[in-house]
């Protein structure tokens, strides 16, 4: 079998349409009559919802339906509980349409359908709902507060969930150190803002008694199966298709979201099409977010600087409903440790109730929080030890000949956290040569000299991916010859229609461009869970090399008997496939598909079927353990605040790669997103919850302006864990951003010793702290 | 979101308290009001269209006056809901003889709700502030006009 | 983010158009380069009953030197007034406050005269027209009328133009023979509004500062020209310390607001670094006087 195309930089099959735009987006998907629908949402983060008028709003012409809880019968009940765990004593989810009460500002109250989305937004207009404001919790701390208000009448003190892991003896540990150092650190929410808002069209065939659904999701076929079952009908008569999607970054995996539920509800009952393009707006408050997190964490170190224990009980901000379950500060807890060897480790989280939108995985889902505590206080141990930054690092990290590595934590997959490979000392080398870090100092001091304030920041990070349950492929060879990859994860700008076709081509001998793949539609194939977690290359790209293996086994078989020799000696090249050093005994692979779909006659018990076609699963055991480290070298205006990154580095270590380009987009893309969450997206709310930046005037995204060229480089140790030696690396650029930016803030005002706990910062609240740095002795 | 400020009013301070609860004034003064009627004492159902330029929302709801120290002490609730969301505002009025004149000192706790809070935030603040003045300026044009 | 429903008008000639905002007043809004006004019309933030769209009437679509002013019609976009090479020549302070509003597809559409009329507290041209001395060409039921750029911004968006009235002309006069000038902002990212933007032209005569002029523009309801500190310049030697007095100057006569982005303390802080900046610069570039 070739290995031409693994590891390739193979341009992407899906550019040509995305590029000129032929995508075909929720928003495209044409369906003759379609009404439009629109969201009534509330305007309080807390109160009691004691009357909706929807009278004038039905009244207005243009208008189909307005629909209130009461409407929706069963279909009102809360909604699934997706990710159950024995520490989730309130696993509170919303329901459809509000009730009785409302959590959050954006929660769905009423859901209108019209001929038009203006005509339903008038309508929403014309609804007259009665509230009765209660008092609202804003931010964990109020959440925690004495006689702070209930988010959840039933919930004392808004936690719903206490969770602790323990390796070794951590009190022992810290009592017996002889440095201890202690930090409280704050990070903020904020929203993935995919391209692309959520969408969901839908229609209902009657008469076949057939529902279809286009969703933009990144887990159709757990959509399909709740929806089946919800509205009572078979899984094979429901379909879902995420089409392309423009951007997912983790808040679009969700079951469910209301309006995946009154869409097709509304498509149902109205006997018409219906479809809800959510607005920029509406994202802002409808769309889950992440990464609010504070933590009392402590590091107890030697006097060389190697950890002794870490220790940290943290908040986390789960929003009004907790749906998603632990998994965020579950992957926090399981990332601090980080690339470290730490001997005695305490974890202990608090999951707890906010009035504010909903918290699920965005991308890094609790490895950003848990990468800054753990780099953070390291980098306040080498600061008062006085030892270098990049020496206090290397002092504890794991070496190449400890794998695989006991962690000792039981990991979001509920497997225990175990490394399966990695060369972390590599890495940090590879990226303190890319960013020269040897002839910083004499940098930094010539950049002083001219009054600029440069700074340089280093920081590591393991990088959890891979995990199962499981995802499967199909592979099937046509009479033309063309291969088709058919899988159940979904594709949101990863690639998959590359990657995957990589992987099948080399196996059958076929170029990548004659490999057709599809993804996310459960009409398709119907067996999966989804794209998240960096797992879609290391699963189902697994599963399709499984898959592929079996139709180039199959593909042998078969030409044997075309060719009249023993399959051993068949081989697979260029579209062909022939008798090995005998080019000239030769069929194409479309023949041999041909021949292996006989329309008469007796078919060969060995063929095991017709077609050259093989479904395949990949179950991986555990999840497998990338690593990365990244570098700037970042400038400060003193005086403003203003912060330009001159310099990012990211060296990335995802086993063996698939397609280097894929990959480097990947990394970019998380790169501007971490940068996003250093310096510019802050999601603010006032002291009753309620969102003050729902546009992109004030939630601030970085452009191309603000993010410089990001220098790659790459090492590979391959996964013992997969046929394939793959490890995910969908979030690897957004991990460590916080951390190597904070670092680098503080070495570009050194003199000061700022002393930076909390993400994001802006120009604002840098001149804050410089200010006070100047004050304190 | 908390504003304050104080404003010099060349009246005193009975004449001044006695302006700021007349519901005359509170008509004539309060920025946007549209219908005020009274609906017992001290409490008023209310209709104001408040903005800035182009930008103006609707609000029906209620104004009450409370926490009332004839000629030092007064607490004015203006609350209402509308198409662009809700709004509250609490001020405290305080009155202080100076001079010849009326010291008045007040602070608001303004809450926005809805679309204008989460679009608006550049200039809440500021345009909070604004109404506000009007107000007071508007008090100042009038005194001794009812007394 | 759709629109509420509204009336839509197309004037070809400027009287119909006026005869448009006559019969409909407040209820009416102007269309020009839409930039500000589509988007509050989509977040019905704004709700006109009437748009009156003026981009079919040519005429106003002008950028012309005379009588030592740029006179810019009401549908010249920013980014012709970024690219002309009068600009460049005769007012390249204007050029480099316009090359900093939001970004080129936004400056493609928008206009200078929209702009103005919209009177954002951090607007560029507000600021601009405030510094240059500038003035516009308001036509109405009265007529027509000037109305000087101090007299025009009066708070948060809004203006002294009755609703009735149009802006037809903006005319931005030259920078004196041989002064310096600075556009300086500083903004959240390229492109955003400015927390802070100041403006400085500066005259020099033997030797000491003749006549110096700063705006600013983000730290108030309106354009702010920083009187204060330009006395302190005045018949003063040019100069660090100098600088640094009529920043201190500055911070001591505006008042900020706070937002979600910036304390007032903050923008205090930084219209008096960037003055500063601001002073050297145009100082670099000025020329002595005859």
């Amino acid at each position: 079998m070739s290995t031409r195309y693994f590891g390739a930089r193979v341009t992407r099959n899906e550019d040509p349409a995305l590029l000129t735009g032929r995508g075909l987006f929720v928003d495209d998907v044409r369906l003759r009559g379609v009404a439009h629908a629109a969201v009534l949402r509330s305007p309080h983060a807390n109160a009691r919802l004691l009357s909706i008028d929807v009278r004038q709003a039905r009244a207005l012409r243009g208008v189909l339906a307005v629909y209130v809880h009461a409407d929706l019968g069963t279909l009102g009940d809360p909604l699934p509980k997706l990710i159950p765990h024995p520490a989730l004593v309130h696993h509170k989810t919303q329901s459809a349409l509000a009730k009785d009460r409302v959590r959050y500002v954006g929660e769905p109250v009423a859901f209108v359908v019209a001929e038009s989305r203006y005509i339903a937004e008038d309508a929403c207009d014309r609804i007259a709902v009665e509230y009765d404001p209660l008092p609202a919790v804003a931010s964990l701390e109020a959440a925690v507060g004495p006689d702070a208000p209930r988010v959840h009448d039933d919930v004392e003190g808004n936690v719903c969930a206490h969770y602790t892991q323990r390796v070794g003896d951590v009190d022992a540990a810290f009592a017996r150190a002889p440095h201890r150092f202690r930090e409280r650190f704050v990070i903020d929410r904020g929203a993935a803002s995919p391209m692309e808002t959520r969408g969901v069209a839908a229609s209902w065939d009657a008469g076949a008694a057939r529902l279809e659904v286009w969703d933009s999701t990144q887990a159709p076929i757990p959509i399909r199966n709740g929806l089946a079952q919800l509205l009572g009908l078979p899984e094979q008569h429901v379909r879902v298709v995420a089409p392309d999607v423009g951007g997912g970054f983790g808040p679009k995996v969700m079951m469910f979201y209301p309006e995946e539920i009154l869409v097709p509800f509304a498509a149902m009952r109205l006997g018409r099409p219906v479809k809800w393009i959510e607005d920029r707006r509406e994202h802002f408050v409808a769309t889950n977010q992440e990464r609010e997190q504070i933590h009392d964490a402590e590091i107890a170190v030697d006097g060389d600087g190697r950890i002794l224990g870490v220790r940290t009980v943290f908040l986390h901000d789960a929003g009004a409903y907790i749906p998603y379950g632990l998994i965020v500060p579950i992957v926090a807890s399981t990332t601090l440790p980080g690339p470290y060897r730490i001997p005695n480790y305490h974890c202990e989280f608090r999951a707890v109730f906010t009035n504010k939108t909903m918290v699920s995985p965005y991308r890094g889902a609790g490895r950003p929080q848990g990468v800054f505590v753990m780099e953070r206080l390291l980098d306040r141990a080498a600061r008062e030890l006085g030892v270098d930054r990049t020496e206090i690092r290397r002092r504890n990290l794991i070496q190449p000949h400890e794998f695989p590595y006991d962690v000792g934590l039981i990991y979001q997959d509920n497997a225990p956290l175990r490394y399966d490979s990695g060369d972390y000392p590599r890495c940090l080398d590879r990226a303190l040569e890319l960013i020269d870090y040897a002839g910083w100092p004499a940098r930094q001091r010539a950049a002083r000299a001219e009054g600029r304030a440069l700074g340089c920041g280093v920081a590591c990070y393991v990088e959890g991916t891979g995990i199962g349950p499981y995802e499967g492929a199909r592979v099937t060879v046509e009479p033309s010859g063309q291969v088709f990859v058919a899988t159940g994860v979904g594709t949101q700008g990863q690639g998959h229609l590359t990657a995957f076709a990589q992987i099948a081509a080399d196996a059958l001998g076929v170029s990548p461009r004659r490999v057709t793949v599809h993804t996310g539609d459960t009409g398709m194939f119907g067996w999966g869970t989804g794209t998240f977690a960096s797992r879609g290359a290391t699963v189902a790209g697994n599963a399709v090399a499984l898959a592929a293996a079996a139709v180039r086994e199959k593909t042998r078989l078969v030409a044997a008997t075309l060719l009249e020799a023993p399959p051993e000696e068949i081989e697979l090249g260029d579209g062909d496939v022939f008798v090995r050093g005998v080019p000239a005994r030769a069929v194409t692979l479309g023949e041999v598909a041909r021949a292996a779909n006989p329309l008469r006659f007796a078919m060969p018990r060995e063929w095991e079927g017709p077609g050259l076609e093989a479904i395949r699963y990949f179950a991986p055991p555990q999840g497998a353990f990338s690593n990365g480290v990244h570098a700037c070298v970042v400038e400060v205006d003193a005086e403003t605040g203003a912060l330009t990154v001159l310099r990012y580095v990211v060296v990335h270590d995802c086993g063996r790669v698939i397609n280097p380009s894929i990959l480097d987009g990947q990394i970019r893309g998380g790169v501007a997103q971490g940068l996003g969450g250093a310096f510019y997206e802050k999601l603010a709310y006032d002291d009753q919850a309620q969102p003050l930046s729902t546009t992109f005037m004030d939630y601030l995204l970085p452009t191309a302006a603000e993010v410089p060229p990001v220098e790659i480089g790459h090492v590979e140790t391959p996964s013992p864990l997969n046929p394939l030696g793959i490890k995910g690396a969908g979030e690897a650029g957004v991990i460590p951003v916080i951390a190597v930016i904070a670092q680098a803030v503080e070495d570009a005002l050194d003199p000061l010793r700022l002393h930076i706990t909390e993400a994001p910062l802006s120009p604002n609240r840098l001149r804050q702290l410089i200010v006070e740095a100047r004050r304190s002795p | 979101m908390k504003l304050e400020g104080t404003q010099t009013l060349p009246a005193t301070v009975e004449t001044v308290w006695k302006s700021i609860n007349d519901p005359e004034t509170l008509r004539r003064c309060t920025p946007g009001l549209k219908e005020l009627s009274e609906t017992g004492p001290d409490a008023y159902a209310a209709t104001l269209t408040v903005g800035i330029a182009a930008v103006k929302g609707t609000y029906k709801g209620t104004l009450t006056l409370s926490e009332k120290q004839p000629t030092t002490h007064l607490k004015i609730i203006l609350e209402g809901t509308g198409g662009p969301g809700f709004m509250k505002g609490e001020g405290i009025v305080d009155l202080e003889p100076q001079g010849e004149g009326t010291l008045v000192k007040w602070t608001g706790d303004v809450q926005v709700g809805g679309l204008m809070a989460g679009v608006g935030q550049r200039m809440l603040g500021g345009v909070g502030k604004m109404l506000i003045g009007q107000f007071f300026k508007c008090l100042e044009q009038h005194l001794g006009t009812d007394a | 983010m759709k629109p509420a429903a509204f009336e839509y008008h197309a004037p070809r000639t400027v009287d119909e158009a006026l005869a448009l905002l006559d019969a409909h007043g407040d209820e009416a809004k102007v269309l020009a380069g839409g930039q500000s006004l589509v988007p509050m019309m989509n977040m019905r933030l704004a709700r006109p009953g009437v748009v009156v769209d003026i981009n079919r009437l040519p005429a106003l679509d002008y950028l012309t030197l005379d009588g030592g002013a740029l006179r810019i019609g009401a549908l010249c976009r920013q980014r012709a007034v970024e690219r002309s090479a009068l600009t460049a020549e005769h007012c390249p302070l204007l050029r480099d406050a316009v090359r900093l509003i939001g970004h080129l597809q936004i400056r493609n559409r928008g206009t200078v005269v929209g702009s103005i009329a919209h009177a954002d507290p951090a607007a560029e041209m507000t600021a601009a027209l405030t510094i240059l001395g500038g003035e516009v060409t308001a036509t109405g039921p009265g007529g027509e009328r000037t109305i000087d750029a101090d007299e025009l911004f009066v708070s948060y968006l809004t203006t002294s133009l009755d609703p009735r009235e149009l802006i037809t002309e903006a005319r931005f006069p030259v920078l004196p023979a041989g002064a310096g000038w600075s556009w300086t902002e500083i903004a959240r990212r390229h492109g955003d509004f400015a927390l802070v933007g100041v403006g400085v032209v500066l005259s020099v005569r033997a030797g000491v500062v003749a006549d110096a002029r700063i705006a600013l523009t983000g730290v108030g309801p309106t354009p702010v020209r920083a009187t204060h500190a330009e006395r302190a310049l005045a018949g003063a030697a040019p100069g660090d310390a100098l600088w640094e007095q009529a920043a201190e100057a500055v911070r001591a006569e505006v008042e900020p607001d706070d937002d979600i982005h910036a304390s007032a303390a903050y923008r205090r802080h930084v219209a008096g670094v960037l003055t500063g900046r601001a002073l050297a610069e145009a100082h670099g570039r000025a020329r002595e006087a005859a």
